[in-house]
């Protein structure tokens, strides 16, 4: 197993790995009382979620995708603390910033929206997606040529 | 050669590419061609209710709670809803009449006064809030047939007993043509296809029912615009440049257009000119909702005549619509949009809301209120204002605007209606026009000539110059309007009766005598409401029948008041002239 040397050569801090650890909890954190949120709502069948099946569709997805990318920000730092991936400055920052964007855009199109479509913020989606994308594909490759 | 330390970031940067690439493609090829559909028909570009439904969720469902989905539909255990198992028969004219279920599908078993039986199976359902007829395929054709089932009052009836014929008519006088009639607003976009050839018959529609188009027209061009989701975003923010959204949406046309909308089938009308039912016969409905419906009909008025068929007994004499699927006609003569400025006026959508409110009317619970009117008329707003205006109590219902401006003076479909003609209420239109007047629908125990010396005493000016009638207008208008005048103004006379109560009661006994059914329809209604313990009498049995349960009714009522009812009705009703009444839904 490899130590957190290989990263630290990649240019990459092991302070800068506790922050981007700490951003995927606090995060997660931040999406499981967002969940909380739509679980209180449903239950207690408030018309600003039940009469509205766009906001009830974003703010799903919203949660969903919060708390699962925060869980694989949590794992990349991981994987990187173990050696196991390289990451590098800007995948990291690709990486931390696709993990904001994307249920963000989910969460804010589902906030305000049109009749019957999300609202503008629902363009971050594919931004954060192709972020998401780039980065993964990157720390795949890291990982394959280590 | 390439830097190595820029190979990643190439590497990277081209499966992004090959995945936005991959993703293109497969919403390319997986893309619905909406332009195209149905591309060099007359229904070219309708879409399905399932296709709007796919953007449209919330409006999808809310069109989905109304009669209009349901108006035409295929017969299965979903959609029929007669009672095919328990109450399945019924004797008319000698004719029995058994409904059958075999195996999920339907059927009507006719076994006539000779003993012969014919079967015919049900195809198709129309209606599904107060009657449902049924429709029979024989060939090419789609026959409706004799016998509905009153979902009201849950019991078969005859079709006899929906329209303005006495007892004696044709037992197949209601079988009709689909094909040619019913299909052109029970649907969207007909097209008749016959061959005036052979005298065959190829009929289609858009979709069965009033689905999306009947209101919105073709949208085809507008769901593959809305396929880009940036057509969508520049549309929602009213981008300057953004294409046209190339679908009608009855609230965004002037008022007028807006109104032709509903208009084209709450309007009876006449092709114009009168050879385009040629063309409408073998090609479709020419109209879409958004164009001039008057550049392809005219809408029926009281002096049109097709051939030796007057339209004229399905207006009051003053010309105002007294049967429904003529509201059109009946706003469009108000002072509400005659005084309005063209294209800026009432319109159908200023009261009624399609995607939303009771479906029975189509109507908000704050616009069942004078709430619809106070939208213009701001100075009857308060209820001292309102006091001072209707000479009622506030709450009464004689300070709803709808009573007295729009009062139940129209016929169909086993109802009494509101007019969609916004009058004053004048009762000399009784003595002028025969026609029913709001004072006198509640105020049933006055005269005519009552109700216009009152409209004179409360306001004198407005009723200066009103008439009154001879001495027939002496008579307490619920009686004499009960006997003396025609089946439509008996019916809806007995209607305003219900529920029936100890003065009323006997006369409506002697309307039971009524030799046309419908009359007899809405009078037992209204003796069943007024007394539920008793038995209702069957409006379609024979006299005989009918006078049994009659005779149990009898020792409830003073021998006074039934004499003189019966006196009454034999008096009023000795030189009345009856009219009888083609109802075209």
């Amino acid at each position: 197993m490899a130590d957190g040397k290989s990263n630290v050569q990649a240019g990459f801090e092991p302070g800068q790995l506790r922050r981007m650890t700490c951003q995927g909890w606090i995060s997660l954190a931040g999406w499981i009382v967002f969940g909380l949120l739509i679980e209180g709502l449903i239950g207690f069948r408030a018309p600003a979620l039940m009469d509205d099946p766009v906001r009830r569709e974003m703010f799903r997805l919203a949660h969903a995708h919060g708390t699962l990318l925060n869980l694989v920000l949590i794992a990349a730092a991981i994987c990187a603390r173990l050696g196991l991936i390289r990451l590098g400055r800007s995948t990291a920052l690709g990486l931390r910033t696709a993990v904001i964007i994307l249920p963000a855009g989910f969460l804010l199109a589902g906030l305000w929206h049109f009749k019957d479509d999300p609202g503008v913020a629902i363009f971050l989606v594919p931004l954060g997606a192709l972020l998401l994308l780039a980065t993964a594909f990157r720390i795949g490759l890291s990982g394959c040529s280590g | 050669m390439l830097n190595p330390r820029f190979r990643p970031a190439l590497a990277t940067a081209l499966f992004v590419l090959i995945a936005i690439a991959l993703v293109a493609g497969a919403i390319r090829f997986t893309a619905p061609n909406y332009a195209g559909v149905r591309a060099g028909r007359m229904d070219a570009g309708y879409l399905e209710s399932n296709d709007c439904r796919k953007c449209h969720e919330g409006n999808y469902a809310t069109w989905h709670l109304t009669f209009h989905r349901t108006m035409t539909r295929e017969a299965n255990p979903e959609t029929v809803l007669g009672d095919f198992d328990r109450q399945n028969t019924l004797t008319y004219q000698g004719v029995r009449t058994e409904m059958i279920r075999k195996n999920g599908s339907y059927w009507m078993k006719f076994t006539g006064v000779d003993g012969k039986s014919q079967e015919l199976a049900i195809d198709h359902t129309v209606g599904s809030r107060r009657i449902q007829q049924y429709l029979t395929k024989n060939g090419d054709q789609w026959v409706r047939l004799p016998i509905a089932y009153d979902l009201v009052q849950h019991r078969w009836m005859h079709l006899n007993g929906s329209f303005f014929y006495p007892d004696d008519s044709d037992y197949r006088q209601h079988v009709t043509e689909w094909n040619s009639n019913c299909v052109f607003c029970h649907n969207v976009k007909a097209q008749p296809h016959l061959n005036w050839e052979d005298r065959t018959w190829n009929t289609e529609v858009a979709e069965l029912g009033i689905a999306c188009g009947a209101c919105h027209g073709p949208a085809g061009q507008h769901a593959q615009l809305a396929l880009s989701p940036m057509t969508r975003y520049l549309w929602h923010v009213k981008a300057a440049g953004a294409p046209s959204v190339a679908v009608t949406n009855p609230a965004k046309l002037d008022s007028d257009r807006s109104a032709m909308v509903c208009g084209h089938c709450h309007g009876q009308r006449l092709p114009e000119p009168r050879e385009r039912i040629r063309s409408m016969m073998s090609d479709g409905d020419p109209f879409d909702p958004g164009k001039n419906l008057l550049e392809f009909y005219r809408p029926v008025q009281r002096e049109d005549k097709i051939g030796p068929v007057s339209f004229a007994s399905r207006f009051w004499s003053d010309g105002s619509p007294r049967l429904t699927a003529y509201e059109y006609q009946g706003m469009t003569r108000s002072a509400c949009y005659r005084a309005g400025k063209p294209g800026q006026r009432i319109t159908c959508i200023s009261c009624h809301e399609m995607h939303g409110g009771d479906p029975r009317g189509q109507l908000t619970e704050k616009m069942k209120t004078n709430a619809a009117c106070t939208q213009c008329h701001q100075q009857f707003a308060t209820p001292a204002q309102l006091v001072e205006h209707t000479k009622h109590q506030a709450e009464s219902s004689g300070s709803l605007c709808y009573n007295c401006h729009m009062p139940s003076i129209v016929y169909g479909v086993m109802s009494a209606h509101r007019t969609h003609d916004i009058t004053i209420p004048r009762p000399e239109e009784t003595v002028r026009f025969d026609k029913p007047n709001a004072c006198n629908l509640c105020h049933l125990d006055w005269s005519v000539n009552r109700a216009i010396a009152e409209s004179q005493r409360l306001w004198p000016i407005a009723f200066r110059e009103s008439a009154k009638g001879d001495s027939r207008f002496d008579e307490p208008e619920g009686t004499r309007a009960l006997f003396a005048a025609d089946a439509v103004t008996r019916t809806l006379t007995a209607a305003a009766m219900t529920p029936a109560n100890e003065s009323t009661a006997p006369l409506l006994l002697e309307a039971m005598q009524d030799r046309y059914p419908i009359v007899r329809y809405f009078t037992a209604n209204a003796l069943a409401a007024g007394y539920p313990a008793l038995p209702k009498p069957d409006y379609l049995a024979e006299a005989e029948k009918r006078n049994a349960t009659l005779r149990t009714w009898y020792p409830f009522f003073e021998p006074e008041r039934l004499r003189a009812a019966k006196t009454a009705r034999e008096r009023l009703s000795a030189n009345r002239v009856e009219v009888d009444v083609e109802v075209g839904e």
